[in-house]
C-alpha cells in the first residue's frame, strides 16, 4: 500500500539540520523552558501601587497554611478592612513548602510583603539581612502590654524586635485512643513513660492490630523532636550563640531508637514512611486511623482530629522524667513581622496589632496560629474554644510548670536544617547510613549551613 | 565549534544568492517575519537575565541582600560539593538511560502508525497526549499515587502474587520511575519520526523487495539510514530537554530530590540553592555549568553526527 506521497526534498533535509541547531541553541539558553510548574502559586497581586487617595494604604499580608486557615484569615482581614476603611489588605497565601521559595523571590524582587508571617527557623535569616523592620519603632500603634515578656523575647534578635509570636505551641504526641483500645494496650502514663516504653507500646500495638495499622509514625523527619530528646539529656540542638549543643552519640541514639521501631514493626517500612511524611498532617497515620501515635505540634491537633474523625489525645514525649530534665518547650507557633521597606509601616503595624489584640480576630482564629499570645484575649475567647482547642489549652497549661526554659532563636541558616534532617533520616531508614555516620554527617552539614 | 562549522557548511551548500528565485526570497522574508517575535523575546526576556546570572555567578548573593563580588569562589566550591556531584550522576543517568529508550519507543510507534491504520489521526493524538501532559504537575501527582507502596501498580502486582516496592519512595527505584515517566512522553519525537518516515521514497522499498530483502533488512538498510537526520534532530532536542527536567522530580519528591537525594536532578539542586539556601550566587554558577555541559554535549552530538547521520544531499 503506497498511500503516502513520499518526496525527496534535499532542501528540507538541510532545513532539518539547521532546525536542530537553532532549536538546540534556543533550548539550551532558555533553561527549564516550559517548566514553570512550581505548585502552590496563588494570587500574587502587586502590593506597592501608589496610594489612591490621601491617607489610604494598600498593604500585602503573606501567610502559609491549610485551606481552613486561608478562609478564616480572609474573614479576619475583611473585618479589619471594615474597621479601617482607609487600609486595603491584599492576601498573599500559599502552602508551607511554596511559602519560603516565594517569599525569598518576592524579597529579591524588591516586592516584600508588608506584613510577613515568619517562623523561628527563618526569622534570623531575614532579620539579619535587613529585610524585617524593628517593631519597637511602632509602639504607638502596636500594643504589646498583654503579651508575656518571655514570649515577646522570642522575637528579639540582632538587636531588634523583628517578630511578635502569634501564639504558643508545643511539640507533642497525638494519640488515637481507639487504636490503643483495639490493640488491648493501656494508654501510658505520659508523665513517667520512658523511651523504652514508647518502643514497647508501639511494637505491641502493631502486633495486636490488623495489617496496615501501626503503633507509631516515624519521628525522624523533624528536628524539633530531636531538640527535645537532646534537652532531656541536658544537651540542646542549638546553643545561644548558634553553635550545636549536642554530641553525635545522642543523635545516633535518636536514630537507633527509630531503627529499632522500624525493625520490630512498630513503625511502617521506610518506603511507606516516606510517603506518609509527604502527606502532611491529614495523611498521617493518626489522621487516617492507621496508627496510634505521631509527633505533631499542638496547633495541628484540630487538623489531624478532623482528618481522623476521632477523638485524639495529647501526650507528653516519652522520657520527660527519665533523664536529667524535661525536654519539652513552648515554641512561638509563628511570628508576625513587618517589611523594613514597607511603604505604609503605620498600616502594617495596625494590622499586626489587630491580629494580636483584637478579640474579634481571636474568636475566628482560635488556636490555629497557636494559643493566643495575648493573655487577655486568650482568657476572653477561651470559652469559645472547641473541645479540641480546649484540650490543647489545658495540655499547655499543665506543661507550664514542667518546662524548664525555651529555645534560643535558631541561627541563620536553620531553615536548611529541616531539609538536611529529612534527607539524612531517609538515608538512615533505608540503611544507607548507620546512625553514627548519619549523626556525624548531620553535624557537619548543619555546621556548614549555619556557618559555624 | 563544530556546530558553527555545520552552519558554515550549510551556507556553502545553499549556493549563491542569485540562484534563489523571487518566490524563495519571499519565503525567507516571511520566515524572518515569523521568527521575529521569538528573536525579540530572546533579546528582551532571555538575554538580560542570562547576563545578570553570569554576573551573579561571581558573587555571594543571598537574594535578601545586594550581591557582593567573590570572584570564582562559587566555581571552586563546585569541585568540593558532594551533593552537586551526586546530582550530576543522577542527571546523567537519567539522560543517558531515558532518552535512548524514549527515542526507541517513539520510533517503534511511529513505524506502527506509518503502516496506515484506520483512525490513524486518533491514534496519533492519543499517543501524543502524554507529551503534552508529561511535564505537568497533575501527572506527577498522579504518578505519585499510582506508584505508591499501596498504589495501583503494586495492587496489580499483588494479584499475581508479587510484592512491589515503593516505586517513588524507595531510593533504589525512584529515579527509574521518573525515567519511565520520561519514556512515556514519547509523543513529540514520534510525530517527528512519522513525518520523517513519510519522506522516505517508496521506490527504495519496492526495489529492495524485488531484490528479495526482508523486513529487517529494509529497516536496517533503508529506513534507519534515511531517518538518521530525524533521529539526530530528536536526539539533540531530547537530550537538552532531559537535562532540564525539573517538574516531575520536584513534585514527586516534594521539592527535596528525595528519597535520600536519589532524584536530586541538577536543576532541582540548583533551585534548592537559589531559593531555599539563600545562595543565588552559587545557583547562578551552577546554571552556567549546566549551560556549558549542555553546549559541550550538543557540540559533541553535532561533531559525531558526521559519522552516522546521512543527509542524502
Amino acid at each position: 500500500m503506497s498511500h503516502h506521497t513520499r518526496t525527496q526534498n534535499p532542501g528540507r533535509r538541510r532545513g532539518m539540520r539547521l532546525a536542530a541547531l537553532v532549536a538546540a541553541a534556543g533550548m539550551a539558553l532558555t533553561a527549564c523552558s516550559g517548566d514553570s510548574g512550581v505548585p502552590g502559586a496563588s494570587n500574587d497581586d502587586d502590593g506597592d501601587e501608589p496610594p489612591a487617595a490621601e491617607g489610604e494604604a494598600t498593604i500585602r499580608f503573606a501567610w502559609w497554611g491549610s485551606d481552613t486557615r486561608h478562609e478564616v484569615t480572609q474573614e479576619i482581614l475583611d473585618n479589619f478592612m471594615a474597621e479601617h476603611p482607609d487600609i486595603t489588605v491584599v492576601s498573599d497565601f500559599t502552602d508551607w513548602n511554596g511559602y519560603w521559595d516565594k517569599l525569598a523571590t518576592t524579597v529579591a524582587a524588591g516586592d516584600t510583603p508588608d506584613v510577613i508571617t515568619q517562623e523561628e527557623r527563618y526569622l534570623r535569616d531575614y532579620a539579619s539581612r535587613g529585610v524585617l523592620g524593628d517593631l519597637n519603632e511602632h509602639s504607638d500603634v502596636l500594643d504589646l502590654s498583654n503579651i508575656d515578656d518571655s514570649i515577646i523575647e522570642a522575637g528579639q534578635t540582632d538587636g531588634g524586635q523583628y517578630g511578635i509570636p502569634t501564639g504558643v505551641n508545643a511539640y507533642a504526641i497525638l494519640a488515637d485512643e481507639q487504636i490503643f483500645t483495639d490493640a488491648g494496650v493501656d494508654m501510658p502514663d505520659d508523665e513517667t513513660w520512658t523511651w523504652e516504653d514508647y518502643v514497647d507500646i508501639a511494637t505491641q500495638i502493631s502486633a495486636n492490630t490488623d495489617d496496615g495499622v501501626f503503633g507509631a509514625q516515624d519521628y525522624g523527619f523533624n528536628e524539633p523532636g530531636f531538640a527535645i530528646f537532646a534537652r532531656q539529656r541536658g544537651e540542646s540542638l542549638y546553643n545561644e550563640d548558634g553553635s550545636l549543643g549536642f554530641s553525635a552519640d545522642t543523635l545516633a541514639e535518636w536514630w537507633e531508637i527509630s531503627l529499632q521501631l522500624r525493625d520490630q514493626g512498630g513503625t511502617p517500612s521506610a518506603s511507606e514512611t516516606i510517603e506518609i511524611d509527604a502527606g502532611g498532617p491529614e495523611q498521617s497515620l493518626v489522621g487516617t486511623n492507621s496508627g496510634a501515635m505521631a509527633f505533631f505540634w499542638t496547633n495541628q491537633l484540630e487538623a489531624v482530629s478532623n482528618a481522623a474523625g476521632r477523638d485524639i489525645t495529647l501526650l507528653r514525649h516519652p522520657g520527660e522524667s527519665q533523664f536529667e530534665r524535661t525536654g519539652m518547650y513552648f515554641k512561638p507557633a509563628m511570628f508576625y513581622s513587618m517589611a523594613a521597606d514597607s511603604e505604609y509601616p503605620e498600616a502594617a503595624a495596625t494590622l499586626i496589632d489587630y491580629l494580636l489584640n483584637s478579640e474579634e480576630a481571636a474568636e475566628l482564629m482560635l488556636s490555629d496560629r497557636g494559643l493566643p499570645a495575648n493573655t487577655e484575649v486568650r482568657a476572653a475567647v477561651q470559652d469559645q474554644f472547641s473541645e479540641l482547642d480546649q484540650r490543647s489549652a489545658d495540655f499547655l497549661a499543665e506543661l507550664e510548670d514542667e518546662i524548664v526554659d525555651g529555645l534560643p532563636v535558631p541561627p541563620v541558616g536553620a531553615g536548611e536544617v529541616a531539609e538536611i534532617t529529612r534527607r539524612i533520616n531517609a538515608e538512615v531508614l533505608f540503611d544507607r547510613l548507620s546512625p553514627q555516620d548519619a549523626a556525624e554527617q548531620f553535624i557537619s552539614e548543619v555546621e556548614t549551613a549555619t556557618g559555624q | 565549534m563544530s556546530a558553527l562549522g555545520e552552519l558554515a557548511a550549510l551556507r556553502k551548500t545553499k549556493g549563491t544568492k542569485d540562484t534563489l528565485s523571487p518566490s524563495e526570497r519571499g519565503d525567507n522574508k516571511a520566515a524572518i517575519f515569523f521568527l521575529a517575535p521569538w528573536f525579540i523575546g530572546l533579546g528582551l526576556i532571555t538575554a538580560g537575565p542570562l547576563l545578570a546570572s553570569l554576573y551573579l555567578s561571581f558573587t555571594d548573593y543571598s537574594l535578601l541582600e545586594a550581591p557582593s563580588w567573590i570572584g570564582v569562589e562559587n566555581y571552586l566550591r563546585m569541585l568540593d560539593d558532594p551533593r552537586l556531584h551526586n546530582s550530576l550522576v543522577v542527571t546523567f543517568t537519567y539522560v543517558f538511560v531515558s532518552v535512548p529508550l524514549q527515542l526507541a519507543a517513539a520510533l517503534a510507534l511511529a513505524m506502527v502508525l506509518d503502516r496506515g491504520l484506520r483512525g490513524l489521526a486518533i491514534y496519533r493524538s492519543v499517543y501524543y497526549l502524554p507529551s503534552l501532559l508529561g511535564g505537568s504537575v497533575a501527572i506527577a501527582i498522579l504518578w505519585r499515587q499510582i506508584f505508591g507502596t499501596n498504589g495501583l501498580v503494586n495492587q496489580v502486582l499483588a494479584l499475581v502474587g508479587l510484592e512491589g516496592p515503593g516505586w517513588v519512595s524507595h531510593p533504589d527505584y525512584a529515579l527509574g520511575t521518573l525515567m519511565i515517566l520520561n519514556v512515556w512522553t514519547f509523543g513529540a519525537p514520534m510525530i517527528i519520526f512519522l513525518a520523517g518516515l513519510r519522506q522516505i521514497p517508496e521506490m527504495y522499498y519496492e526495489a529492495s523487495s524485488i531484490d528479495g530483502a526482508g523486513r529487517v533488512r529494509k529497516f536496517v538498510s533503508i529506513t534507519l539510514p534515511l531517518l538518521t537526520p530525524i533521529i539526530f534532530f530528536n536526539l539533540v532536542l531530547q537530550v537538552i530537554g532531559a537535562f532540564q527536567a525539573f517538574t516531575q522530580a520536584f513534585v514527586v519528591s516534594g521539592g527535596g530530590g528525595g528519597p535520600a537525594d536519589s532524584t536530586l536532578f541538577y536543576t532541582l539542586y540548583l533551585y534548592q540553592n537559589g531559593f531555599r539556601s539563600f545562595d543565588m550566587g552559587y545557583a547562578s554558577a551552577m546554571a552556567w555549568l549546566l549551560l556549558v555541559i549542555i553546549a559541550a554535549l550538543t557540540a559533541a552530538n553535532f561533531f559525531f553526527s558526521k559519522y552516522w547521520v546521512f543527509y542524502n544531499d
